[in-house]
């Protein structure tokens, strides 16, 4: 009998919400679509890291399924609270009709039931264009990493079983703790808060109080002197600052209402000025009731631009590194210059098809006239050679074949100067002659090609090298001996590991404290920075993707739930002779003001912090499309290019559902 | 049928207290067509109410057919609010997203009727409150009136023995005002259902058997009508409400 009720019960139920779902699509349907991009998130990432194709790519991507579980969890915890406050917020939406329920004899436990039942549906069906969706831009990310590991694309549609699985266990995760959070919530509804939410709300948002107003002001002053404190660039001052800024968040946000009809009660002329009055009373009237929301969304907005600041600054660190330290297909080298590299060599030749080679040395110039030049020029003062370091010009021209750079014309009586780029400015202007054996060299050409500058001990010098004729070296100390090579195919890892456990075997720190033999391969570079970023960015990126996508919902859903009132009061404004297009202007305000308050903090926030961020690195790797105002304003871009896409689908909808029909365009 | 004992009724935080009910106590027998009446904050809203379970008392004791409503569980709360329960709402409270078919039908579709019984329960109520033929309508398309009779419609179409009604004709003009009290007073005369209505409006107030006059939440006086006419009962509400302090002018 009762499970017959349920039954006939549900089937009407459930007429009531898909009539409920396709008048409130209009509303909702930014929500829904930011479910479907959520799941489709979940899965391509899932996807990811549990592909074989992806995993045998490099050995070190074993710990990827890891990362992209943790992250997540992390994803899983943000729409968590995406699902949680908008049905929170749809439910409220819906007392009204809730309460005429509970009115009509339907006990608060049936409710529930049947929200779940909404939920479920709302759940299965966002899984499904989830995955679908997801399925194609798995392709879009699949052909980003081969391309990072510099291999070849073909487009193919496959499923992901794994992927699929998991994306409906996080999925029903995020759902059930929302559920869990509304059915508390379900349970302990009162008919009469229900019938009477939309009067208690009106109630509320007329409250203004002595202590808000107070409030009001502090943070204000707060948010200055944070700002202030932040510009001053200190990281203690930047700590004080960044918590001045998040109680001025918290504290403005939820005092504002209050705060600008005072503020407009002591300057009534400024009330009645343009559109003041309709904008920032819509805005109160909206902040009353989601100042804690507005907080929280700016402080997640902080958090996106920091989180794709270091994704952006890890991604442009490990490239540079990368591009200047895999110059060689095939690179050795050993400190002194009694390190016999035979074994090696025989190695070579019997199992890498090598096109040509070279066995080098780095010489020291006894003077360290340049590197002096340079720490005094630059910021950077940290290098660990006693001297200046010294390469003969044709192995510096044997370099550059094999490298794949133009020749260099050799200068005589002249020594060249190769550094990396960011030396190029201060050294073109430094003309210290250089006496080596009694001959002296004056400055010539200067050329930044990546050529294995640094990142290690045994390079071709540190950040610069000096390029001498042959002659000139006979007899300098020798730093260190190199070997490098250009193979006919990459060089494999196992080739790498055999040679690296050569090198371990060979090693004995107290007999021959200088014979450890240094290995390194292209492949090995190009490999290893693109593992770090698949498994330090990617991840990154996946998170900041999920926090601007709830933010960004959670604002718009808030803005378009308005769209019958704003439609009644243009109305309404309208037949008092408001002219049309200040009433376009007026909407224009509204949605500018609304959607850049909680911008602007995280914005003051992260830049100096991003900023920060990428002056950390060694100088010279941070340059170019990664030097530190360049990530910025990237992480700047991606950020606010999501955010426009919400803004713009909000402002599209709401001036076509709100202004009067002749005014459309 | 209903017994109201005593009830007290507080709103607001500690130093804050709006005494809206002041030990109120009446009895409403069955078949009776009771009126309520008071000015504007006299807590009719909240008498009526904490009947309707729509709201709780502070103290004291509402009784139907002799139990207590606050200790009704929650199932038989529901129980009594679906079969024993209507209530009209001053500003109508139809869903938006319903026809006026569907709004008449929702306690019963909610409940356990067969989809046939529905409509034919349905289309009687309709019949009788005169709005059969906007049945496939939605509620922004019909006027305030057909809206009232519609929520009337859906408060008695389950049979509910008791109608509870907050001001129904508050947002009507009088001639559908007119028209709404006369098919209360035949629903309640031809289908013997208790009424119970709320209103500040002495020409509404004349259809009933008996007024009872609410002042600052207390009740101040009691009419019955015995085999008057309307027209003098009315002459007579006008009169108590003279003596009451109310503002006349602001009646009709
Ligand atoms: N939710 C509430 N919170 C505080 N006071 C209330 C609330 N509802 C009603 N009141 C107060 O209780 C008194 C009676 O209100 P109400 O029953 O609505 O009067 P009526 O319906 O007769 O106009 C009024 O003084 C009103 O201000
Ligand atoms: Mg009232």
């Amino acid at each position: 009998m009762c499970w017959l009720r349920w039954e006939v019960m549900s089937v009407t139920y459930f007429k009531l919400s898909l009539r409920n779902a396709r008048r409130q699509a209009r509303d909702y349907l930014i929500y829904f679509v930011t479910m479907v991009m959520a799941s489709a998130l979940i899965y391509v990432f899932n996807g990811l890291a549990f592909s074989n194709e992806v995993r045998q790519l490099a050995q070190g991507l074993d710990s990827l399924p890891l990362v992209i579980v943790f992250a997540s969890i992390v994803v899983v915890c943000i729409f968590g609270w995406l699902v949680s406050y908008s049905t929170r917020f749809m439910l409220t939406r819906r007392s009204r009709e809730l309460g005429l329920y509970i009115l009509c004899g339907i006990t608060n436990n049936q409710v529930a039931q049947l929200f779940f039942l909404e939920n479920l549906a709302a759940g299965v069906v966002s899984l499904f264009f989830g995955v679908a969706l997801g399925g194609l831009l798995y392709q879009a990310l699949r052909a980003v990493v081969m391309s990072l590991f510099g291999l070849p694309y073909r487009f193919a549609l496959t499923l992901s079983v794994p992927s699929v699985l998991l994306t409906a266990l996080y999925l029903s995760a995020i759902y059930l703790y929302a559920l869990q959070k509304n059915r508390k919530l379900i349970r302990r509804m009162k008919i009469y808060d229900l019938i009477y939410y939309e009067k208690q709300n009106e109630d509320a948002v007329i409250q203004t109080g002595k202590g808000r107003r107070k409030l009001f002001l502090i943070s204000i002053v707060s948010g200055v002197i944070g700002t202030c404190l932040l510009m001053t660039g200190g990281t203690a001052a930047g700590l004080i600052g960044a918590e001045c800024i998040i109680f001025f968040l918290f504290g403005f946000f939820l005092s504002f209402a209050s705060g600008v009809p005072a503020f407009f009660d002591r300057h009534p002329f400024r009330k009645y000025q343009g559109q003041n009055l309709l904008v920032f009373r819509t805005l109160t009237a909206k902040l009353a009731t989601m100042g804690i929301a507005m907080a929280v969304i700016s402080l997640i907005f902080t958090a996106t631009l920091l989180t794709e600041g270091s994704g952006f600054m890890i991604n442009g660190l490990t490239r540079s590194r990368a591009a200047d330290n895999a110059c060689f297909d095939l690179y050795l080298s050993a400190e002194g210059e009694k390190k016999d590299f035979t074994p090696y060599l025989v190695y070579i030749a019997e199992n890498i098809p090598v096109e040509q080679s070279l066995l080098y040395r780095i010489f020291l110039s006894g003077s360290t006239q340049v590197m002096d030049y340079i720490c005094e020029h630059t910021a950077h003062d940290n290098y660990e050679y006693d001297s200046d370091p010294v390469l003969r010009f044709s192995d510096y021209a044997m370099l550059r074949t094999m490298a794949g750079y133009p020749a260099v014309e050799p200068e005589p009586g002249k020594y060249l100067i190769h550094c990396k780029s960011f030396l190029e400015e201060p050294l073109r202007s430094y003309d210290g002659t250089l006496s080596l054996n009694g001959i002296s060299l004056t400055a010539g050409s200067i050329h930044t090609e990546h050529l294995s500058q640094g990142f290690y001990d045994m390079t071709n010098g540190r950040d610069y090298i000096l390029v001498i004729p042959d002659e000139t070296a006979d007899g300098l100390e020798i730093h260190h001996t190199a070997y490098a090579a250009k193979t006919a195919e990459p060089v494999t890892e196992a080739q790498l590991a055999v040679l690296s456990d050569m090198s371990d075997q060979d090693y004995d720190e107290e007999t021959d404290p200088l014979g450890y033999v240094f290995v390194d391969t292209r492949a090995n570079e190009e490999n290893m920075a693109a593992m770090q970023i698949l498994l330090l960015v990617f991840p990154l990126f996946y998170i900041a993707l999920a926090l601007t996508m709830t933010a960004a919902a959670i604002l718009t859903i808030q803005q378009l739930s308005e769209t019958d009132r704003y439609r009644r009061q243009f109305v309404l404004l309208r037949k008092l002779g408001m002219d049309q297009r200040d009433m376009a202007r007026a909407l224009r305000n509204q949605f500018a003001v609304y959607y850049t308050m909680p911008a602007v903090p995280a914005v003051l926030i992260s830049v100096p912090f991003i900023l920060k961020l990428c002056y950390q690195p060694e100088p010279g790797v941070m340059v170019g499309i990664s030097s530190p105002a360049a990530v910025t304003a990237i992480s700047l871009g991606v950020f606010f290019l999501i955010y426009g896409i919400y803004i713009l689908l909000a402002y599209t909808s709401l001036k076509r559902n709100v202004l009067p029909k002749r005014f459309r365009k | 049928m209903l017994q109201v004992q005593n009830i007290e009724k507080y709103y607001g935080s500690r130093n804050n207290v709006t005494r809206a009910l002041d030990r109120v106590s009446f009895d409403v027998a069955d078949g009776e067509f009771l009126v309520i009446m008071g000015a504007s904050g006299s807590g009719k809203t909240t008498l009526l109410n904490c009947i309707s379970t729509i709201d709780t008392v502070s103290a004291g004791k509402i009784l139907m057919d002799g139990v207590n409503i606050a200790d009704l569980s929650e199932d038989a709360l529901a129980k009594f609010r679906r079969e024993r329960l209507g209530f009209v709402f001053q500003d109508f409270n139809l869903l938006d997203t319903l026809t006026v078919e569907e709004n008449i039908g929702l306690a019963l579709a909610l409940n356990h009727t067969d989809a046939k019984t529905v409509q034919e329960r349905v289309r009687e109520a309709a019949g009788k409150l005169g709005i059969a033929d906007i049945l496939s309508k939605f509620p922004y398309q019909i006027s305030g009136g057909q809206k009232q009779r519609t929520a009337c419609a859906r408060a008695m179409v389950a049979g509910q023995s008791l109608l509870l009604a907050d001001e129904p004709t508050g947002a009507l003009d009088s001639k559908a005002s007119k028209n709404l009290l006369e098919i209360m007073s035949a629903m309640n005369r031809d289908m013997k259902a208790t009424i119970l209505m709320v209103t500040h409006d002495a020409y509404s107030a004349s259809y009933a058997d008996r007024v009872l006059f609410l002042k600052d939440g207390r009740v101040f006086n009691e009419l019955l009508r015995g085999d008057r006419g309307r027209a003098v009962f009315y002459h007579e509400i006008l009169d108590v409400l003279a003596a009451l302090g109310g503002d006349v002018s602001d009646v009709f």
